[in-house]
């Protein structure tokens, strides 16, 4: 009983932190305010799991499959259909066309996915973040011509342009992809953080510390850029899916990664030519991708709703 | 979701049936005569084609998509019976020699241009003065290098000093006379070749543009090239010709997707395969049923070496390179990568051709990943430890490469990968300019089916088709003494005594020999192909719809 008793109790009193009376308590900042919202939503918890799951397998292939994935052996593996019942085991997907681990392909194949996407949402927001807030705060000259720039590269179609500048290596790497990317891709983020600068730039506490003689980069860096990032955070995060999907999708194509390079797309490639015979070779990295795809969609949204639940 | 996808399981499901059914009542009909078929013979009909590399002139394809449109377009003094691989006179009425170097050909009269103008002997002459003019750059230029006087207007560096070969002479509209620089005996072989078409008058004006607008004397005449897309020919009705085509003509339709051509076979799209693509072989018998057409060709797949990169030019990579060969376990990969559409290869020379001889790679072509480890080690290792293998990633390449990679790096430890470029023409400039590094995907279709085609044409110093730059002054040695041999038969064997060379040096790894995997559609009968792998398009019977 006397149990009951506290949690009923306990919910008023936390309401009431939340409601202007808050003040006396130690004021909580926008990440912390966030955190708090986020942590309470099961969408948001499900997804973090998945991705950290994600992460260490991207980090440490080697802790959950022992075999090669590039070794094949077509004598013994030729599409050997799947094993369910040995968790773990190289068989448990089956073999592929060349004989080789569908497990251990799916596992070293998170890899590429994970660097491509962290990586391209990193590049893309660092580069659209620098030029958004210059073309917010200064406005004027500066602004039109960072704006006509993004405008120019954001006409050209993400894939299309991906296609044409990946033609022009050689020989692609993660690094080509990345850079293909972000150089495609950065022009959303200055856009969305230059209305958001430019909302922020009218703030009064801007003008204040105008008037109290702080630098240009001081305000910038100090007062607009933590007030200004929330935007750019939430797209980024969404965007990270689908920047993975879109790495898959040229990969797929034969114009993202290549061999020896482990990648999704590629093995969904080669699998959708034995797709009658084998379907479970295209079914494993094809569900890995969605799942995967999925999570950072989930924690984009968890993190949309709980930084600006304007954009909801 | 669900829902849909279940339907569209149904629709499948009904078009194989369909299938079946249609192959059922297709077999019966064949069963009783394969003439009874109503047959319209002004009937065209499709088949699949990759864009040509040139402009369509005889001299200028080398490449299976514009050789085989050239094959229909011109017809030259001989060619090879489809059925049996025998030399059989057309425009010829006969060719005589005494001694292999000194021939007097005979013309048949009553042969036309399809611009209507008579073939005469020096629409051969003045052809083939012109094709092997080095100002004039056809790819096929060497095959006149047997002609006397080939030197003066084909030096190795430098402009030509005549206009002529000394060796052609015309005698009347119907006479002329071919000397050679030694004895050749199998020189009427290689007049089957397309190289020696005859040309008409129309196209020394203006070469270029009669490469897009060709005019032949071959059994069909062009009518368009759509490029990237289809080139269509039509029946010549004048046509003088043993073969003349029982159909009105063909679409060459170009397909880079080898595995949609198959399918638009399936939906009777289009009407005769060039290649069932590998992952449709599985199960293109039980698509097909008796429309599948499986049989052997005069064809090898091989990797070859780049062996004008430095780091190939020692001689004791030769044993890395035998090394790499026994790291490949031909076996497993044609039985299951390719799913028993090739037949290994322990021979530079494809089965079926005269002077083929088994087992001329010996060891060197079984799989042995200790004695292949070995052999690399002995050799020095291979460059940087890794090899790349160009080749185009619209033939269907890419499982047999991967898994031929595969087998190379388990074997020995060497790193291999694939080196995709999108299509045939880009691998090829790639291939032709000798930027390659390591290894490049080569395959050989005969021209002729004799040995020294597989050998002289493709290793021989300086050689058109010789890809990795190799040269032996012992192979060519060899060769030459081949050639200077009086009768074909004793050529044929003298050849075999260079592809000896071949398995010392390994200059290219032979992989396997081609198989016709193909089939055609319900709206055509009578599709045979011959040992080029090509369909015997004159044959092709379009059914009445």
């Amino acid at each position: 009983m006397p149990d009951l008793t506290d949690t009923k109790t306990e919910i008023p009193a936390q309401r009431a932190a939340e409601v202007p009376e808050a003040k006396p308590e130690k004021a909580r900042s926008l990440g912390l305010d966030a955190w708090h919202d986020l942590r309470r939503r099961p969408i948001f918890v499900i997804s973090a799991l998945l991705i950290v799951l994600l992460i260490v397998i991207a980090i440490a292939p080697g802790l959950f499959t022992s075999v090669d994935p590039r070794a094949g052996d077509l004598r013994t593996h030729f599409l050997t259909k799947p094993n369910y019942g040995h968790l773990f085991q190289p068989d448990w997907f089956g073999y592929d066309g060349q004989g080789r681990s569908i497990y251990a392909r799916v596992i070293y194949g998170a890899r590429a996915s994970v660097v491509v996407g962290i990586c391209v949402t990193a590049g893309v927001t660092v580069l659209g973040g620098i030029t958004g807030m210059i073309a917010g705060y200064f406005g004027g000259w500066v602004d039109t011509i960072v704006s006509r720039v993004t405008d120019i590269f954001f006409g050209i179609p993400l894939l299309l342009g991906a296609l044409v500048v990946l033609n022009a290596f050689t020989s692609r790497t993660i690094w080509s992809v990345v850079f293909a990317l972000v150089a495609l891709g950065w022009t959303q983020m200055t856009r969305v953080m230059r209305g958001s600068v430019i909302t922020v730039k009218q703030a009064d506490y801007v003008t204040a510390a105008k008037a109290l003689g702080a630098g240009t980069t001081r305000i910038m860096v100090k007062h607009i850029l933590p007030n200004a990032i929330a935007p750019v955070i939430v797209v980024a995060t969404i965007a990270l899916g689908g920047y993975i999907a879109t790495e898959a999708t040229l990969s797929f194509l034969g114009i993202g990664l290549q061999d020896p390079t482990i990648s999704w797309g590629i093995d969904i490639n080669s699998a959708q030519k034995v797709i009658r015979t084998a379907p479970f070779a295209l079914f494993f990295p094809a569900g890995m991708l969605s799942i995967t795809v999925l999570a950072f969609i989930m924690l984009g949204d968890a993190v949309r709703d709980a930084l600006d639940p304007k954009l909801r | 979701m669900r829902g849909a996808s279940q339907a569209k399981w149904v629709v499948a499901a009904v078009a194989v049936a369909l299938a079946a059914t249609a192959c059922g009542s297709n077999g019966a009909s064949s069963g009783g005569g394969s003439s009874t078929g109503a047959v319209n013979a002004q009937g065209t009909f499709s088949y699949q084609s990759s864009e040509p590399q040139n402009p369509l002139q005889p001299a200028n394809a080398m490449e299976v998509g514009g050789g085989r449109i050239i094959k229909q377009l011109f017809k030259g003094l001989v060619d090879y019976d489809p059925a049996d691989g025998k030399l059989r006179n057309q425009v010829a009425e006969k060719i005589e020699t005494t001694d292999a170097t000194n021939y007097t050909v005979t013309l048949k009269s009553g042969w036309t241009f399809h611009d209507g103008t008579p073939v005469t002997a020096s629409s051969f002459v003045d052809a083939w003065n012109w094709s092997a003019n080095t100002k004039n750059n056809q790819i096929n230029s060497d095959w006149f290098s047997d002609i006397a006087g080939y030197t003066d207007v084909h030096p190795d560096a430098g402009d030509p000093k005549a206009e002529t070969m000394s060796g052609l002479k015309v005698v009347d509209d119907t006479h002329f006379t071919i000397q050679l620089t030694g004895p050749v005996s199998y020189f009427q072989y290689k007049l089957g070749y397309t190289a020696f078409s005859p040309l008409p008058k129309a196209f020394f004006t203006d070469p270029a543009k009669y490469g897009q607008n060709p005019i032949g004397n071959g059994p069909y005449k062009f009518v368009s090239w759509e490029h990237n897309k289809a080139i269509t020919v039509a029946a010549y009705d004048k046509y003088a010709g043993l073969d003349k085509p029982k159909n009105g003509g063909i679409v060459f339709k170009n397909y880079t997707q080898p595995e949609a051509a198959y399918k638009d076979l399936v939906s009777d799209n289009v009407d005769v395969l060039d290649q069932v693509d590998p992952s449709d072989l599985a199960s293109y018998k039980t698509d097909l049923g008796s429309r599948a057409v499986d049989q052997a060709q005069g064809a090898i797949q091989n990797i070859s070496f780049a062996m004008y990169q430095d780091a190939w030019k020692p001689v004791d990579k030769a044993k890395v390179r035998q090394g790499l060969s026994m790291a490949i376990d031909r076996d497993t990969i044609t039985k299951t990568v390719l799913n028993g559409s090739r037949q290994p290869a322990n021979s530079w020379v494809a089965p079926g051709a005269m002077g083929y001889k088994d087992n001329t790679c010996g060891d060197a072509c079984k799989y042995d990943p200790a004695k292949a480890k070995q052999l690399i080690t002995e050799g020095g290792g291979v460059p940087d430890n890794k090899i790349t293998i160009v080749y185009n990633s619209d033939g269907g390449h890419k499982e047999w490469v991967d898994a031929v990679c595969n087998s190379i790096r388990q074997a020995t430890g060497v790193e291999c990968v694939g080196d995709p470029k999108p299509d045939f023409k880009t691998s090829r400039d790639i291939i032709k300019k000798k930027q390659v590094q390591s290894m490049m995907r080569t395959g050989w279709v005969q021209d002729y089916p004799l040995n020294a085609n597989f050998l002289r044409d493709v290793y021989g110093t300086g050689a058109a088709a010789n890809d990795g730059s190799y040269s032996n002054p012992e192979f060519d040695k060899l060769a030459a003494e081949a050639d200077k041999a009086t009768t074909v038969e004793k050529t044929a064997e003298l050849y075999q005594q260079a592809e000896a060379q071949l398995a010392k040096d390994m200059p290219a790894i032979p992989l396997w020999y081609y198989k016709t995997t193909s089939g055609y559609s319900n709206n055509v009968q009578n599709v045979k192909f011959d040992s080029f792998g090509d369909p015997v398009f004159t044959q092709v019977e379009v059914k009445q719809k």
